[in-house]
């Protein structure tokens, strides 16, 4: 089994700003705009990759880092036209393009010859289309993104305790704890869990609203992207 | 920096990746609407649309249980836009208000009933199915001569109750494209596509065994050009209604046996009449003449 890369995980430090990406792009701070699509988007491509292309883990990490390297060099920004899709579709065809000419690519050097891509099988075991796999990384990717804003708003602020309520419930890998444990685990009442709960419900939509500005082009765009995003 | 200067190692790797369960329950939560500050208390989800999600609540200051849809800030107009339709097709909105994260709201009459779709698998009969259309017809009516039209019209969005009260819910806004099935083909929505979602919607209710007459309504009402169709609601319901009268429909220029056909079914009894009066002269005549 070959494990997926770590790289992009939802602990990179990237800037948040409410600039949307265009308007990033428009004054000036394309770096900007390239952080925030890149810590948003760089583990949904690997995923793509390789599950659209059969790549094995090095080989995705590479194409990847080629892809984000190539695109932000190319007038990539100025190319899209949200009038013709969303920016996340935008840049999932700009992946299956660039990923098929490097295929092609790597082809014709060795026609006739062993083209080595992993079988399917060693990869990870994964359900869905490549674009499906692609949608629900970018939604896995955005909202460990919104969860590390919230803690860092948290620690930031003193409210450790809405964080770790937060943690003990919704983060919770198996069964979730009732909502009278956690105030006896925390010493507080019952009603201050479901108010601590509210409260970092809405800080998390609030960041995961502010990272999905940062990568969509207007107002229309974010809001059609939140309904995909929260169900 | 780009991403020239940026090796692959230079970034933090995560410790820990959201799983599909804990993706999936934050997802849900961040959706929820916080309703810290209203009188209202959240229940269950109990409808969702292209536009917003509805849920069950209870109003704790008067202890009754409403519909309360969420919609993003930008389609605010659509509370004001059916807040100005007062009609008895047109669920009441109670209130209506913003969140704390910026989604509008609005609390409406919870309406006790199903859905058109589901309203059908009750096996209706064809006058209780046509009832259904007119009403919905009276409600478009209604709101076209107020300059709205509803966009996406469906039997998804229309709710039978359980006094046999109709309701034409989820009034559009700009957004909304409307559903293919039901949707007209012009690229601009205006009140002739509203015709063409009602004739969709006739289609839909109608049995398979429908008279000619009524699959010609609701052909006509979808016409691909919106010139060919009905002129207005009121044109469409006047056909349907001439059609429960046994008289000859707009649509349909039906053939000449079909018409002596409903002019005898419309006229039995007078036909009858006019046969035994026929049989007694002749039968006078006979043993007159015997």
């Amino acid at each position: 089994m070959d494990p997926d890369t770590a790289i992009g995980g939802p602990h990179g430090r990237f800037p948040s700003t409410q600039l949307s990406l265009l308007e990033a792009v428009a004054t000036g701070l394309p770096n900007q705009a390239l952080e925030r699509v890149a810590a948003l988007y760089w583990k949904p491509v690997y995923r793509f990759i390789r599950h659209k292309f059969h790549r094995d883990n090095e080989d995705a990490k590479d194409l990847t880092q080629s892809f984000f390297t190539a695109a932000f060099e190319r007038d990539f920004f100025a190319r899209f036209d949200p009038a013709k899709a969303s920016f996340r579709t935008y840049l999932r065809m700009a992946v299956e393009r660039f990923a098929a000419s490097q295929h092609e690519a790597a082809h014709r050097q060795k026609r006739g010859g062993d083209v080595a891509f992993e079988p399917v099988a060693e990869q990870a075991v994964t359900t869905g289309s490549p674009e499906e796999i692609f949608e629900r990384e970018w939604q896995r990717q955005l909202f460990a993104l919104a969860v590390d804003d919230l803690r860092a708003h948290c620690d930031g602020c003193g409210k450790q305790l809405q964080f770790r309520i937060f943690e003990d419930y919704d983060l919770a890998a198996g069964e979730r704890p009732s909502y009278s444990a956690l105030a006896a685990r925390h010493r507080i009442a019952e009603t201050s869990v479901t108010n601590h709960l509210a409260w970092a419900r809405r800080m998390l939509r609030g960041f995961v609203t502010d990272r999905l500005r940062g990568v969509t082009a207007g107002e229309r765009e974010l809001h059609q992207e939140m309904r995909r995003a929260c169900r | 920096m780009s991403l020239n200067d940026r090796e692959p190692s230079d970034r933090k790797p995560s410790d820990r990746e959201l799983s599909d369960s804990v993706l999936d329950h934050l997802r849900r939560v961040a959706a929820l609407p916080d309703l810290t500050g209203t009188r209202y208390e959240l229940e269950r989800e109990i409808g969702r649309g292209g536009l917003g999600v509805v849920y069950r609540a209870r109003d704790r200051q008067l202890d009754r249980q409403v519909a309360l849809k969420v919609l993003d800030s930008a389609l605010a107009g659509e509370a004001q836009l059916i807040a100005r339709l007062e009609h008895p097709g047109i669920v009441p909105i109670y209130e209506a208000g913003t969140l704390p994260d910026g989604r509008i709201f609005y609390a409406m009459k919870l309406v006790a009933g199903a859905r058109l779709d589901g309203y059908l698998a009750g096996d209706p009969s064809l006058a209780e199915r046509l009832r259904v259309i007119r009403r919905v017809g009276e409600v478009l009516a209604f709101a076209h001569a107020r300059g709205t039209i509803h966009r996406d019209l469906k039997p998804q969005n229309v709710m039978v109750g359980e006094f046999g009260e109709v309701y034409v819910m989820d009034w559009g806004v700009d957004a909304v494209a409307g559903t293919a099935a039901f949707r007209a083909p012009e690229a601009v929505l205006d009140w002739r596509s509203d015709i063409y979602a009602l004739g969709g919607m006739l289609a839909f209710v109608l049995p398979a065994s429908a008279a000619p007459a009524l699959r010609a309504i609701a052909a006509k009402a979808m016409s691909a050009d919106a010139a060919a169709r009905y002129a207005d609601a009121p044109a469409l319901l006047a056909d349907l209604e001439r059609f429960q009268d046994g008289l000859a429909v707009e649509a349909w220029s039906e053939p000449l046996w079909h018409r002596w056909r409903r002019f005898g079914s419309r006229n039995a009894v007078l036909l009858w009449l006019l046969a035994a009066y026929a049989g007694v002269k002749l039968l006078l005549f006979l043993l007159r003449n015997l």
